[in-house]
């Protein structure tokens, strides 16, 4: 995991202060956010009436594309649409941003979880090829430094919930790749048993993982609701989720992100703008320039990194962790980057203009890792990048053949299980009883404020 | 104790929350307001803003923080301020806590609950029953107490129990039952049926505020020699599929009643559950009373036409008795 912290014990719950000699208040700064203050031009200067807002962007370059959809005729006069892009795609690929906080050791060990990524989904493919995959392949190529790298920044007792181009933070967690793959397979072994697949499943044990649903946006208020469980038990943990351009188009975003904001929790929500949502591009789901600008509208810090650069994911991610560990509320990532493959397999994504695929191809989240390690800063020779990716593809192939003998379940599995019940699982608080603190007023009957009569 | 049903809820969850320091609540004006019907009166100066939390105006945000703090061994209580509203966060619920049990083995202990149901002129949008919407979500216990002694109980038991239970509260009771309610500590346990009335004729087989209408039909049949059996359900999931046979053995002849809209109805589902377990013993056909296939209406004469009545379930059972 990353860097190692203190644990923070949960946020002092108010300042005590006198009022006059005979009362006492107390605020409750641990459940709803303070207020904040605006910054306004001075009084007297032209723009006395604007208000600013800050929102950091970490880029070392700021590629801006814009989607057109496009009618054109064919030779028969027949028309047909299709999308257009237009913007400057011959740019240089930029450096690395050397990271704040990662070691050389830490740096390799994220690049080894992005190889296993790749790797892994790799496999996948031709599992799907050789017909051993029930349903579809879902990818994060492209994608794989903002999965792990993200998921790196947390710490053991932090939680997290993927959404399905995130099967790297299940590496980074501490998942093995014969569980994803089993999951895909629909597998005896696998996470569900065969009851689910893809990277939908979880762990509340052991890896503090929620199962992601299919429905875009739901982890949201449910990774906030982690964090306030956890917070009623005295711990202030960080609980991290992604969202897509397109997921995060859903009503229930808005209200998940608004809860974690006024009740001030821990939600590390990683905006995973890859350009294309299934097939729509980004302008038909969004106005604004940049989804990190929502952050404004719920009052909480935005921060813009590039989704290919391992480094800027971490370091964004790792403020927001700490921030989380201080009891100082959510904070919105929006990495950006390219979803380098379809939807799913199926997908061929003819709708992308190639302008963009080769713009991003030579954007490889990978590709630049292992290059700013072994030739920007030596941190791998060639010969332990050698070793390196062939310990990756051993253990890949060691994980397909376990996952591949795997059973399928039998008919009679897909029945129980959809209670618990006769002591199944034992319930308790996972940081420890919630210190209650209980007030002097006692039970009284309500008095008859009737809303229908 | 006498207490009204409204007082049996709020005096139970208060108990669990002196109890248990896993449990506390969230919900819409809930605090220092005490909540719509004024359930959790007084809440937040005993247990405090972080136990007893005003929530945005977000039936989504609601249902998911309430699982996600469940996940980590917690006990929340989600107030809904109309059970109608409770359609806001439905995929929340179908999709995320009904079916995570199943799928990944995550119990998900938390309580949602608020008022339901007609009778009080609160139009389309404050007056629905939507208990049917659960009952078709395996993984969740629907809950629907008819008597302060069993809301009380019922509401301990959901906070206890280890699954996710839907509480539906009847408005119309709120204020207007009141029963002897033991002052020690009880529960009643989800999932099991019981006879409000023991008769001999025929049963009617009901919950919630119907319980209360029935009660009435058989006092008034009662002076006609029709002697009816009441079999109130208390939880509408699961359902009591032993109580329901053991009245239509005893009786023969089987009246459903329930509020919500015919189609589709719970009623289906119970004579369905007699056809499988007890066909030979029906000496008559199963009789449906429930609200009309329409929303519910807003003024008073077409609410009292859109609800089932006193006067339906005793033309009804005359009806079937003399069948």
């Amino acid at each position: 995991m990353g860097n190692k912290k203190a644990k923070s014990k949960a946020g002092n719950n108010g300042n005590r202060s006198r009022n006059g000699a005979t009362r006492t208040a107390v605020n409750h700064g641990g459940t709803a956010a303070p207020g904040r203050s605006v910054e306004r031009s001075s009084p007297g200067s032209p723009n006395h009436h604007l208000r600013s807002y800050e929102i950091r962007d970490y880029r070392l370059e700021r590629p801006e594309f814009s989607v057109h959809q496009l009618t054109e005729k064919d030779i028969q006069g027949r028309e047909h649409v299709r999308y257009q892009v237009s913007g400057d795609f011959d740019a240089p690929v930029p450096p690395i941003r050397d990271s704040k906080f990662l070691s050389k050791q830490q740096a390799v060990e994220i690049y080894r979880y992005m190889l296993l990524n790749r790797k892994m989904e790799i496999a996948l493919e031709n599992l799907y090829k050789q017909g051993k995959v029930v349903g579809g392949v879902y990818f994060g190529l492209g994608q794989e430094a903002c999965s792990c790298a993200s998921a790196y920044a947390l710490d053991k007792d932090d939680w997290f919930a993927p959404m399905i181009r995130n099967q790297g933070a299940l590496l980074v967690r501490g998942f093995g790749a014969r569980d994803t793959m089993m999951q895909y397979m629909a597998k005896a072994d696998s996470p569900t048993k065969g009851r689910d697949g893809t990277s939908h499943f979880g762990d509340i044990e052991k890896r503090n993982m929620i199962s992601p649903i299919s429905m875009l946006g739901d982890l949201i208020p449910v990774l906030s609701g982690v964090a306030l469980g956890a917070r009623l038990q005295g711990r202030n943990v960080a609980a991290m989720t992604w969202i897509g351009d397109g997921g995060q188009s859903t009503g229930v975003t808005y209200e998940g992100i608004n809860f974690a904001a006024v009740q001030n929790l821990g939600l590390v929500l990683v905006v995973e703008s890859n350009l294309w949502a299934y097939s729509t591009p980004s302008n038909m789901q969004y106005r604004c320039q940049d989804l990190a600008e929502r952050a404004i509208g719920y009052g909480i810090p935005g921060v813009i990194v590039d989704g290919t650069d391992s480094c800027q994911v971490y370091d964004a991610a790792r403020e927001a962790v700490e921030r989380a560990h201080r009891g100082e509320g959510p904070t919105l990532i929006e990495a950006k980057m390219m979803r380098m493959k379809g939807h799913a397999i199926h997908d061929a994504a003819t709708y992308v203009p190639k302008e963009m695929l080769d713009f991003w191809k030579k954007r490889d989240p990978l590709a630049r890792f292992e290059n700013y390690l072994v030739k920007e800063k030596k941190w791998l020779t060639a010969k332990e990048n050698e070793t390196l990716v062939a310990e990756v593809e051993q253990v890949i192939d060691a994980e397909r053949e376990i996952a591949v003998n795997s059973p399928m379940p039998t008919p009679e599995s897909a029945e129980g299980g959809v209670f618990c019940e006769n002591g199944c699982h034992e319930i308790k608080p996972k940081y420890g009883t919630p210190n209650v603190k209980k007030g002097t007023a006692s039970y009284k009957e309500t008095e008859a404020a009737v809303h229908l009569k | 104790m006498q207490l009204t049903y409204l007082e049996a809820i709020r005096q139970g969850i208060w108990e669990e929350m002196e109890r248990d320091p896993t449990v506390f609540c969230l919900g819409e004006d809930i605090g220092i307001y005490g909540g719509a019907f004024k359930v959790t009166d007084g809440f937040i100066d005993r247990f405090g803003p972080e136990r007893v939390i005003d929530t945005p105006i977000a039936e989504s945000a609601i249902v998911g923080a309430a699982f996600g703090a469940s996940l980590t061994g917690m006990r929340p209580v989600a107030e809904f301020q109309f059970m109608d509203f409770i359609a806001c966060a439905m995929n929340q619920i179908s999709n995320m806590v009904a079916k995570t049990h199943y799928l990944w083995g995550a119990p998900a202990p938390l309580v949602l609950r608020g008022p339901s149901g007609g009778y009080v002129h609160g139009g389309p949008f404050h007056s629905q029953n939507p208990e049917m919407w659960f009952v078709h979500n395996p993984g969740l216990k629907v809950i629907c107490p008819a008597t302060p002694y069993d809301a009380k109980g019922l509401i301990k038991a959901a906070i206890r129990d280890n699954n996710p239970c839907v509480f539906f509260e009847h408005k119309y009771l709120y204020r207007r039952i009141k029963e002897e309610v033991p002052a020690e500590d009880y529960v009643v346990p989800i999932g099991k049926a019981r006879l409000a009335r023991a008769g001999t004729d025929l049963s009617i087989i009901t919950y919630a505020a119907m319980v209360h209408t029935a009660l009435e039909a058989a006092d008034i049949l009662s002076q006609e020699g029709i002697n009816l059996e009441i079999l109130d359900l208390r939880t509408v999931s699961p359902l009591d599929r032993e109580a329901i046979v053991q009245t239509v053995k005893k009786t023969n002849k089987v009246v459903i009643l329930h509020e919500h809209s015919r189609t589709g109805g719970l009623a289906g589902e119970i004579a369905a559950i007699i056809n499988e377990e007890a066909f030979d013993e029906l000496d008559g056909p199963i009789i449906r009373i429930a609200g009309l296939d329409s929303a519910i209406p807003f003024s008073p004469p077409q609410e009292h036409h859109y609800l089932p009545k006193v006067e339906d379930v005793v033309r009804e059972s005359r009806r079937l008795k003399a069948y």
